[in-house]
């Protein structure tokens, strides 16, 4: 299968200039620079790339957002915030193929009619953001970037902008008033970035991976791109994937291919052989699916109809003998410690979720706690003002779904049902 | 208009009103925590989630504006379980130590979970605590962030209307804590704004703490009695100390909001150093007297002085009935014109301010005002002198994209959310304003062309104006244009104009100007003494009666009555609420003069230098002992109510002058203890008062509608006079050798006047006089921020500490006309408030 | 007292934005690089005043982001060890027991001689390579008690 994102991952040096040139890199920008704006943002919606930062939204659907008066400043965020746990994607191309995500920025850009472009990658990833930075420089020493780029007149700055430190600031709004230097708090919608966002002005943000695709599909057009894996969410997808897995990593494949595929093939199986307990399919917050759902395609829609979602398709593997309880004390513990305190059942909801989870986990259950829980997660879900909370349910509400038993025994006893 | 169901009831509504605010007009009770009608929705608490018929996820009300079509529903069972859990939720952190409380008995989660339950708990693990014991942030703010609903009220009031914006919320998660710059003390402006928009205990009063529950006050509905802004205060008091002063949501124009004087300065009522006894003058000492000892006296004192030979001083913080009888004692029984409510200001200043600022016109709304495209700010400086009206300037300018212009000698807070700041020589708001004239009037010359302002000023040319005030023409014409790009044009003009009257010609000139063109022009006077409107309306004036209307005979202002005084001319004098031995611009002038009056009359609260001098001192009381009504700058009409009886022997103020003047009438025609009565009799007489509606509504407003123009006042059609003016302030400057800075002076934050110096908890929020000029003169100079400096003037010297104020212009120093310890007026030459001075490290 | 080094800096990031108040993360980042990897309150405040926004602002931005190190000092080498569910899984717990053990600290604190701090972190991108740590801009994946402890000797060797 040909590789969209990852082509050039392997190759050496491919992080450099020249390399991507010779790799047949910068000519869907050249390509893009003779059309019309409105003609790539059609091609976009046309190929039905879907964003892939988590949500799926239509990439150019929300490029037609943006409203078209040329005398309003624009602006287009990659998030390169990567911090759902279990994903580690955006990284890889920022790490070796900084100049992919650049193309893609500078036709989005182009696109919409933004000037300024910033990169919001997450404070940790300082090789990444350092490559990133590298990679501007030169292109703007070559004349890629800056004014009338590629000898038209179409000027445009990129920028890096490194977080610090906060999952939230992946949500768009909550990344927007990071940018600004503030607190890292979701923003009120509407109205949504795409008609005030960065400074009050009109702004996109796309996700690195869903940027990504852009320069191919470009230069190979909408329907190559539909081709690929079903026509509702085509294209490729890199999936991570980390656990129990004898090769974890990242996989470059079609959208729909079932998790049984990319884990027993792909990633060689079980580590140890042991038999599949449990699989996160896109991120911590997607709740987790069982042996018996691992047939599901990876595409966002096959996976909703399971209850659960492709997110980041960062896939999370677990073997037998994993102990459940302290699967949800863990991710709890993460989004109780990531709620950005902005709204009362997100912070005060995962906090009293982790405090339960944590004496369960230590052997303190108590009659009554998986109640408790479940009506904890049914006080939290859809009434926090931005999706994290409901992450934290989602993912709470998986494991006890699925291993109500487990939490049962461990109330009980007073221990772990799976490693006595 | 849109179409919605609320609860099954279709109604029209507006479009884009908030869904909270649709279903509260309708009776319905959505409780919030962080809504708050005039900060930004954040729509973070999650108390407010309602149901929309169709929609999977509750939706919080305060931040969703309806949508034609939606069925909405409030009190859906999802709707009330999920109002519980929210509480539920913020209990589980809450400190839950309601018995030692503060704000228990009126604290909004209190009575919301009594309301909504959760009537059990279930949150059975160790609580998040912020720190251990509770914290001082200021004099007067204790925190506790142990009982935080996260809110942010505290940090959206500081940054949103009080534009300080120390508070910020630090660190995420439960551990997000809403306080100062790493817990330090802080410096602000001590408003307490925090404190009252916090639904729970986590700010509170530091001066209130402990002192009673809630349930054990009295309160009365009160107006705050320093600037003239007249804020709605509610007081309280604690077996007969009066403990707190607060806003409240919804009532009076300021809502919520008060500044440090109207929060904090309540506590002079319950000083020890209050007058309790009348004094009268045996062999040449005060000594305590009784009532009938002390209005035997006057009846004799007065009675031997010829009417032209008596003269009348009230103070411009006394209640209108106060002044009207007052007025009313000298105009009348004692024949005398010579009565002035304005110690700082001369009269002729004070009728060039009223028919420049339209004030014979009625009452003006400062909402109304705001309600324009463009708002001047000039003459006054705003964010000290008038606090609450540049937090409206500041909300609303912000929400609703007004541009703001400010004209000033010195930077203000409300600087940043001005587009325009023209930074102009002292005193020279005349020349600044000439110009502007000038440069609008360009195309309507023939209307002006009678009048002899118009004309001295055109005569003068736009550059030499423009080069008086020290502004480039250019930033002039930038004025103009942004006024001749809005249709309406809001101006907010202030104190300046009294103490330098060779502005107000040019102001409204500019007035006309723009109504010539056409403009609606809205004006705002601002003052900073709680009744000077009234004051004036009533007719304390030597030239004006009641409603402005003229005096045949025109008698003398206070300044008239010193230099008759000095002479030994004066007779008698009555003195009611004013010390101008210490406030009138020649302190020791006054004195000399006063001791030569042959019959003193002081009647004040407390011993002044002043009283020192007089021969019977009457106490009398204050806002919290009495009834009657104050006018405020705009002309509204208000009503402050008795808490406290008088202390010790003292007597209300009314009653006093009510039974002077029965004294002098011969008659018992004045109802000696009710202020209605004579309320009624304003009405009668005064054409403008006449409509006034004293409703005094404490309800919560629900409307969000903070305007209550029905107490406003009437207009009238006398016809005021511009003052001719000789040479300007600035020329006298010039002449007085302009070296260093020009010194010039005005109120504290903390004060209006000086009866606030007697507040134990406003003197704790200063160190000392200090002296302020820009940061970049005191780099020029090479001092620093909070050195000490002497200030040295032709007539006198001080040493003050200096601080450094962002965006004054060059060559200003400021010292505040409220300071104990540095007398300002001795920098002034009798009657000018501006001078020049040598600045110099000591 | 900002060096010359980091005024320099601050003053390139704010080149990158529209808003002053933008460059507050970038300068934050820059002052805490240059001064040994921590933030003072007075660090904080010339910020504040470089930058023109309430200093309160800029305690608020430090407080919500966690690279931010002002609440307590940390070593020369901070050690973050990710304890999301992948590095769980993989045995991320036994790594930092044992690097408790052999640092002679627990969670949080930082060695005597100020050259490690271990803390937690949570999922830091790196979850097919797990478990893994961050020691100050440096990621070491796919560990084993014995890289890390050849890791931890070789710091400590270098310093
Ligand atoms: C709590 C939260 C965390 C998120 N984190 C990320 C992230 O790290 N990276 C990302 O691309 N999108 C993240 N998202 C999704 C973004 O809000 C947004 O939908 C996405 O960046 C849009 O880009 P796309 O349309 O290209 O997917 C997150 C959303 C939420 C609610
Ligand atoms: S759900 Fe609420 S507290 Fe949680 S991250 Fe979103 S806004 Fe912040
Ligand atoms: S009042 Fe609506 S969310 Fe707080």
């Amino acid at each position: 299968m040909e590789k969209i994102l990852l082509k050039n991952i392997d190759k050496p040096e491919a992080y450099k200039l020249e390399n991507y040139v010779a790799n047949g890199g910068y000519k869907s920008i050249r390509k893009a620079l003779e059309m019309e704006p409105d003609h790539i943002i059609q091609m976009v919606k046309d190929s039905n790339l879907r964003g892939r930062g988590g949500a799926g939204f239509p990439a150019g659907l929300k490029w037609s957002f943006i409203p078209k008066d040329p005398t309003l400043q624009k602006y287009l965020c990659c998030n390169a915030d990567e911090g759902e746990p279990g994903t580690f994607k955006d990284r890889a191309i920022m790490d070796k193929d900084p100049h992919l995500l650049l193309e893609g920025m500078m036709i989005t850009c182009y696109a919409i009619g933004a000037s300024i472009g910033y990169v919001y990658i997450r404070g940790e990833f300082e090789y990444g953001a350092s490559m990133l930075e590298a990679a501007i420089d030169e292109a703007y020493e070559k004349g890629f970037l800056g004014k009338d780029i590629f000898g038209s007149d179409f000027s445009l700055d990129l920028y890096v902008h490194r977080g610090a430190g906060a999952y939230i600031c992946g949500e768009e709004t909550a990344l927007l008033e990071s940018l600004e230097g503030g607190r890292g708090q979701p923003r009120k919608k509407p109205p949504f970035p795409a008609l005030a966002g960065l400074y009050a002005k009109p702004t996109v943000i796309n996700n690195v991976e869903t940027l990504g695709c852009i320069p191919a599909i470009l230069e190979k057009g909408p329907e190559w791109f539909k081709a690929i894996g079903p026509e509702k969410s085509p294209g490729t997808r890199i999936c991570g994937v980390s656990g129990h897995v004898k090769k974890p990593g990242l996989y470059e494949l079609p959208m729909g291919v079932p998790l049984r595929e990319l884990i027993f093939d792909h990633c060689g199986g079980m580590r140890g052989n042991k038999p599949l307990k449990a699989v996160i399919p896109g991120g911590v917050s997607a709740p987790m699916l069982v042996e018996a759902d691992i047939d599901t395609p990876m595409d966002f829609d096959s996976m909703a109809a399971k209850g659960t979602m492709l997110g980041s398709s960062a896939v999370i593997v677990m073997e037998e003998g994993t102990c459940m309880v302290k699967v949800a004390y863990i991710t709890s513990r993460f989004f109780s410690h990531e709620s950005c305190g902005k709204c009362t059942p997100c912070r005060e909801g995962t906090s009293w979720q982790t405090r339960v989870l944590h004496r369960i986990e230590h052997g303190e259950g108590r009659p009554g706690d998986v109640e408790l829980l479940e009506s904890l997660c049914e006080n939290i879900f859809g009434r926090t003002f931005c999706p994290l909370g409901d992450g934290a349910v989602m993912a709470l509400r998986g494991a006890l779904k699925h291993f109500k038993e487990e939490f049962v025994y461990h109330i009980q006893h007073k221990k772990c049902m799976v490693d006595s | 208009m849109v179409n919605i169901k609320i609860n099954g009831k279709e109604l029209k509504v507006e479009a884009g009103k908030l869904i909270l605010d649709a279903a509260r007009d309708e009776g319905h009770d959505i409780p919030t925590f962080c809504y708050q009608a005039d900060l930004m929705g954040i729509g973070s608490c999650r108390m407010c989630l309602i149901e929309i018929e169709g929609q999977k996820k509750l939706q919080p009300s305060c931040i969703t504006p309806v949508m034609d079509g939606m069925s909405i529903l409030t009190d859906s069972p999802t709707v009330v379980s999920a109002r519980s859990s929210m509480l539920e939720f913020l209990l589980t952190d809450h400190a839950l130590d309601c018995p030692v409380c503060d704000k228990g008995g009126e604290c909004e989660l209190q009575d919301m979970v009594y309301k909504h339950g959760p009537h059990t708990g279930r949150h059975a693990e160790p609580k998040h605590r912020h720190h251990g014991k509770d914290y001082v942030l200021s004099p007067v703010i204790i925190k506790n962030s142990n009982r935080c609903v996260q809110c942010t009220k505290c940090v959206r009031v500081c940054s949103e209307i009080v534009g300080v914006g120390v508070l910020g919320s630090i660190g995420r998660g439960i551990h997000q804590e809403e306080t100062s710059f790493f817990k330090t003390y802080l410096d602000c402006d001590h408003c307490g704004n925090c404190i009252e928009v916090c639904p729970v205990g986590c700010f509170m009063r530091l001066p209130y703490r402990y002192t009673s529950r809630s349930w054990d006050l009295k309160s009365a509905d009160s107006i705050c009695t320093y600037c003239a802004t007249g804020c709605r205060v509610v007081i309280e008091e604690r077996d007969g100390l009066l403990v707190r002063s607060r806003a409240q949501l919804g009532v009076g124009l300021n809502s919520e909001t008060l500044c440090a004087r109207g929060r904090f300065g309540y506590d002079i009522v319950n000083s020890d150093d209050r007058l309790t006894t009348p004094m009268v003058k045996k062999y040449g000492k005060l000594e305590p007297a009784t009532w009938e000892e002390a209005f035997g006296a006057i009846r004799k004192g007065f009675r031997s002085s010829s009417p032209a030979r008596t003269g009348g001083l009230i103070s411009p913080r006394m209640t209108n009935e106060e002044i009207y009888l007052f007025s009313k004692l000298f105009k009348g029984p004692l024949q005398s014109n010579n009565v002035d409510s304005s110690m700082r200001w001369s009269p002729e200043a004070v009728e060039g301010f009223a028919a420049a600022t339209s004030m014979t016109a009625g009452g003006v709304s400062i909402f109304d005002c705001m309600d324009s495209q463009s708002v001047f700010v000039v003459g006054t400086q705003l964010s000290d002198e008038n606090p609450v009206v540049d937090y409206i300037v500041r909300r609303i300018s912000n929400a609703n994209g007004v541009q703001v212009a400010i004209a000033s000698s010195r930077g203000m807070k409300l600087d940043s959310c001005a587009s325009q700041t023209l930074r102009h020589a002292p005193a020279t708001e005349g020349d600044l304003l000439g110009a502007a004239a000038l440069l609008l009037a360009d195309k309507d010359a023939v209307r002006f062309a009678g009048n002899a302002d118009f004309n001295s000023i055109k005569a003068t040319g736009i550059d030499t104006l423009a080069a008086r005030s020290g502004v480039s023409r250019s930033e002039i014409e930038a004025l103009v244009s942004s006024f001749g790009s809005s249709e309406t044009v809001g101006i907010i003009a202030g104190t300046e104009f009294l103490r330098f009257p060779e502005g107000s010609a040019s102001l409204a000139l500019v007035v006309e100007a723009l109504r010539g063109a056409g403009k609606k022009v809205t004006v705002i006077p601002v003052l900073d003494r709680c009744n000077q409107r009234g004051a004036w309306e009533m007719g304390a004036h030597p030239g004006l009666g009641t409603a402005y209307s003229r005096e045949g005979v025109k008698g003398l202002g206070f300044a008239g009555m010193m230099n008759t005084a000095s002479e030994g001319k004066l007779d008698s004098i009555y003195i009611v609420g004013e010390n101008p031995v210490v406030e009138y611009g020649d302190g020791n002038f006054a004195r000399d003069a006063i001791g030569k009056v042959g019959f003193v009359v002081v009647q004040d609260t407390f011993m002044t230098e002043t009283a020192a001098l007089a021969d019977v001192i009457l106490p009398g009381v204050t806002f919290a002992e009495k009834d009657g009504t104050y006018t405020n700058q705009e002309g509204r009409v208000q009503s402050i109510n008795r808490l406290l009886p008088p202390p010790g022997d003292a007597k209300r103020d009314l009653e006093i002058i009510s039974t002077i003047y029965n004294i002098f009438s011969g008659t018992d025609d004045v109802p000696v203890k009710k202020s209605a009565g004579i309320f009624a009799e304003i009405r009668e007489k005064v054409s403008t008062y006449a409509k006034v509606d004293l409703s005094f509504n404490n309800e919560k407003n629900t409307f969000n509608d903070l305007d209550n123009k029905e107490s406003l006042v009437g207009g009238s059609s006398a016809s005021l006079s511009m003052p001719q003016v000789t040479g300007s302030a600035a020329s006298s400057l010039a002449s007085d050798g302009h070296a260093g800075f020009t010194l010039v002076t005005g109120n504290h934050l903390y004060h209006s006047g000086r009866l606030s110096l007697r507040s134990e908890i406003l003197g704790g929020f200063i160190k000392g006089a200090i002296v302020e000029i820009s940061e970049e003169d005191a780099d020029r100079l090479g001092i620093t921020s909070g050195e000490k400096v002497t200030v040295a003037g032709s007539r006198y010297k001080a040493e003050l500490v200096l601080k450094t104020r962002k965006g004054s212009a060059s060559g200003v120093a400021f010292i505040a006309e409220n300071y104990n310890d540095v007398p300002v007026h001795k920098f002034f030459r009798r009657g000018e408030s501006v001078a020049s001075v040598k600045i110099a490290r000591s | 007292m900002l060096t010359e080094k980091t005024l320099e800096k601050i003053k390139q990031i704010q080149k990158n934005y529209h808003s002053k108040k933008s460059a507050v993360m970038g300068a934050l980042m820059a002052v805490q690089r240059d001064s040994g990897n921590n933030l003072t309150r007075e660090d904080m405040d010339a910020v504040a005043k470089i930058l023109d926004v309430n200093p309160v602002e800029i305690h608020a931005v430090a407080g919500f982001y966690t690279m931010y190190n002002w609440k307590k000092p940390v070593g020369r080498h901070h050690i973050q060890v990710c304890w999301n569910l992948s590095c769980s899984l993989l045995g991320a717990e036994h790594l930092i027991s044992h690097m408790e053990k052999t640092l002679g600290i627990t969670l949080g604190e930082t060695t005597p001689d100020s050259m490690f701090t271990l803390t937690t972190a949570e999922c830091l991108g790196s979850c097919g390579t797990a478990p893994m740590m961050q020691i100050g801009d440096d990621y070491y994946e796919d560990l084993t008690v014995e890289k890390v402890d050849k890791i931890l000797a070789d710091l400590r060797a270098r310093s």
